[in-house]
């Protein structure tokens, strides 16, 4: 596009963009991306990575599918199952339904096992999920040294425990550190949680939490006699929020509540331990859940879902 | 100077200003650049055209109505499409007789050879069925009163298939009632074919029946040729199996490697793998001690890290065969995880040559097999990186 500028004025054209969408709109910086992003689901912005490999097809909607708009893979891919003994089980045990799960597993395209996953005995899918839960800027070897670090404190710290104990008390001692773990995150699941409801206009965090300033939104119409003005309310939750909670607010206390001088291992080991014993910082902080869901029993009934 | 070509056709004269600002309503069609140039020898500046374009300010009102073919029109296109078949045949020296669409495609693209990226705009040849859209005829005769009896419900095919269907199951629940009567009902076994095939989808179904349908219709539908099925009556599989389909065993998509044999009389299996930018290729010795060597170099020694061995452990962990297989490997590119992944997907493949078809629908089923699609993301402009934005400032 040329435009003359020896006399000192440019009459600047936008570039056309190379869309295939048929649509001209100007590539300005920043306006026109979240609409060539918000692609109908299933193509790839094929302006911008025309020569970009994909698996995704042109898969009309089947019932059981959700197309995910961020995955390379096409909806019907399924997850892989790793585990060996899953396909070594003779025919004869095998239930009416798993042979039909089986059969229909022949038809099915499966995606590729992630970097993370094998089919070894000592691997624990809750294990891997909280070292990637640890993990910082992708730094997977670091988190796997720290969490291997961990178990091996808790091991020594029990098994310390273990020799200075009498004979009764060795039988109550537990020296696995996978069941310790697995046992300390099951203490700190709550198992109720709290939701915020938007009411009048505005959601409310909890008690008093308008601010002074503003003038008080106009209220709908309540019954006279109780007009609660937090609405935050107890919700159950299900069983994914409630062990990625336990492990967040793990994480979360480990991280910021310790002295700068120790390190992660120690502290975690730490905390792992007293959460197995039902003590601590992250038990208490589940206390303070269900005490603050209790408080709040009166408005349950906002809840529609 | 020279002289800007004036665009004969009053309207489509743009005026520019210098603010750039260009009339909106114009931009019809594809809009090619236009330049302005200012002429200041008169005097006075007006701006002219350098480049113009063939744009016209009233909307295509005809052609936004859907175009319908006539039936004749589309007996002319048939005609056509077969002779023009026959002469292409001739022309690439084959049999006109026994000349398939495949050898159709090889011989457009032989003579027309495109660059384009988009496979829709390269030039096609095919049967006419298949280019234009199905229509309808005329649903009404001369005196105004349609054909069919459910015209005015405004889905006639759909309805009329719903009737059909329900009337077929009420029929097979009074022969079931009747043989129940009689004593002589028996549990009959479920249909086997049930793994094999999937029901028609949705799109589908409205091609079938020329006919635009609702996600509730088609649920409807399908719930009712559920119904069906479970009576298990035999004259009625005929009707449900029309809207069947049947769905591949993906095992058999699998290229198995052959087994090659070296000098000495062992027997090997190469095989390829790729994963992000790394490229492996894997050389599995039927009989060994479980060394494997990457880049000439021990794996211990190669891959540092504890989960990349996992990863290079996992096929011969998978099929119980750790110790039992010598491997040599060669990867270029990539970065440590990536160069661990795409030799575990060339050992996978090698070892398909060694192992039953049974396990190797296992390993298939365990992901190994399959080569991961994901790689990294471009940072788009007006973000800071793939999918983070920059800060949002409030002013």
């Amino acid at each position: 596009m040329q435009c003359r500028t020896d006399l000192g004025l440019c009459v600047a054209f936008p570039p056309s963009p190379v869309t295939r969408s048929g649509t001209q709109k100007a590539a300005f910086v920043g306006s026109s991306w979240p609409a060539k992003m918000a692609a109908p689901a299933g193509k790839v912005a094929r302006g911008w990575s025309v020569l970009a490999l994909t698996l995704r097809t042109a898969v009309p909607r089947l019932p059981g599918l959700t197309q995910v708009r961020w995955s390379r893979y096409s909806p019907e891919y399924r997850d892989p199952q790793t585990d060996k003994e899953y396909y070594r089980k003779p025919l004869a045990e095998l239930t009416e339904e798993e042979k039909c799960e089986q059969e229909l597993r022949k038809t099915q395209l499966i995606k590729a096992a992630p970097a993370a996953k094998t089919s070894s005995v000592f691997e624990d899918p809750v294990i891997s999920k909280f070292i990637n839960m640890m993990m910082k800027g992708g730094n997977k070897v670091l988190a796997r040294s720290l969490m291997t670090q961990t178990l091996e404190a808790v091991k020594r710290k029990q098994f310390e425990k273990y020799h200075a104990a009498s004979a009764e008390e060795q039988a109550t001692i537990e020296r696995n550190p996978y069941t310790i773990f697995h046992q300390a995150l099951k203490n700190c699941e709550p198992v109720i949680g709290l939701v915020p409801i938007l009411r009048g206009g505005h959601f409310y965090q909890g008690p008093g939490s308008l601010r002074i300033h503003q003038p008080p939104p106009p209220r709908p119409a309540t019954p006279l006699p109780f007009r609660p003005r937090c609405c935050v309310v107890p919700v159950p939750l299900p069983a994914r929020r409630r062990r990625f909670l336990a492990m967040k607010w793990m994480l979360t206390e480990c991280r910021e509540k310790k002295h700068r001088r120790t390190l992660m291992p120690e502290k975690l080991s730490h905390e792992l331990l007293e959460a197995f014993h039902n003590q601590g910082p992250v038990i208490k902080k589940k206390h303070d859940m269900h005490k603050m869901a209790e408080a709040n029993r009166a408005l349950a009934h906002y809840r529609w879902w | 100077m020279a002289t800007p070509c004036v665009f004969c056709g009053a309207a489509a004269f743009y005026r520019l200003f210098l603010g750039g600002r260009v009339s909106l309503t114009r931009r019809q069609g594809v809009w090619k650049a236009a330049a302005a140039e200012l002429q200041t020898d008169t005097g006075f500046q007006i701006l002219r055209l350098r480049h113009t374009t063939g744009v016209t300010t009233k909307k295509n009102v005809a052609a936004l109505r859907r175009e319908t073919y006539t039936v004749d029109f589309i007996k002319k296109q048939i005609e056509e499409f077969n002779i023009g078949k026959r002469h292409l045949a001739n022309m690439m020296g084959e049999d006109p007789e026994t000349f398939t669409q495949e050898d159709i495609d090889r011989a457009i693209a032989y003579l027309f050879p495109s660059g384009l990226f988009e496979k829709q705009a390269r030039p096609v040849m095919k049967h006419p069925e298949q280019i234009f859209p199905k229509q309808r005829a005329i649903q009404w005769g001369e005196d105004g009163r349609p054909f069919h009896f459910l015209f005015y419900t405004g889905k006639q095919s759909y309805y009329s298939l719903m009737h059909e269907a329900y009337g077929k199951l009420l029929e097979a629940e009074k022969r079931q009632s009747q043989l129940q009567a009689k004593g002589l009902f028996s549990e009959k076994t479920e249909t086997k074919d049930l793994i094999g095939s999937r029901w028609l989808i949705k799109e589908e179904l409205e091609e079938m029946l020329v006919e635009k349908l609702s996600d509730q219709d088609y649920a409807q539908f399908i719930r009712l040729l559920e119904r069906l099925l479970t009576l298990h009556c035999g004259a009625e599989e005929e009707f449900v199996q029309r809207f069947r389909r049947s769905v591949t065993i993906q095992s058999k998509k699998h290229l198995i490697e052959p087994v090659q044999y070296d000098e000495q009389g062992m027997a090997f299996s190469t095989s390829e793998g790729k994963r992000k930018s790394a490229k492996a290729e894997a050389v599995v010795y039927e009989h060994g001690s479980g060394r494997i060597k990457v880049n000439g170099i021990d794996y211990l020694l190669y891959f540092p890290v504890t989960q990349d061995r996992e990863q290079l452990m996992f096929p011969f962990h998978f099929l119980d065969r750790l110790g039992k297989h010598d491997t040599t490997c060669t990867v270029l590119g990539g970065g440590r995880s990536s160069q661990a992944g795409a030799i575990r997907l060339a050992v996978a493949r090698a070892l398909c040559s060694f192992v039953t078809e049974e396990e190797v629908e296992w390993m298939r089923q365990a992901g190994l097999l399959t080569a991961d699609p994901r790689v990294r993301e471009r940072k788009k402009p007006g973000q800071e990186g793939a999918r983070r934005k920059f800060t949002w400032k409030k002013r």
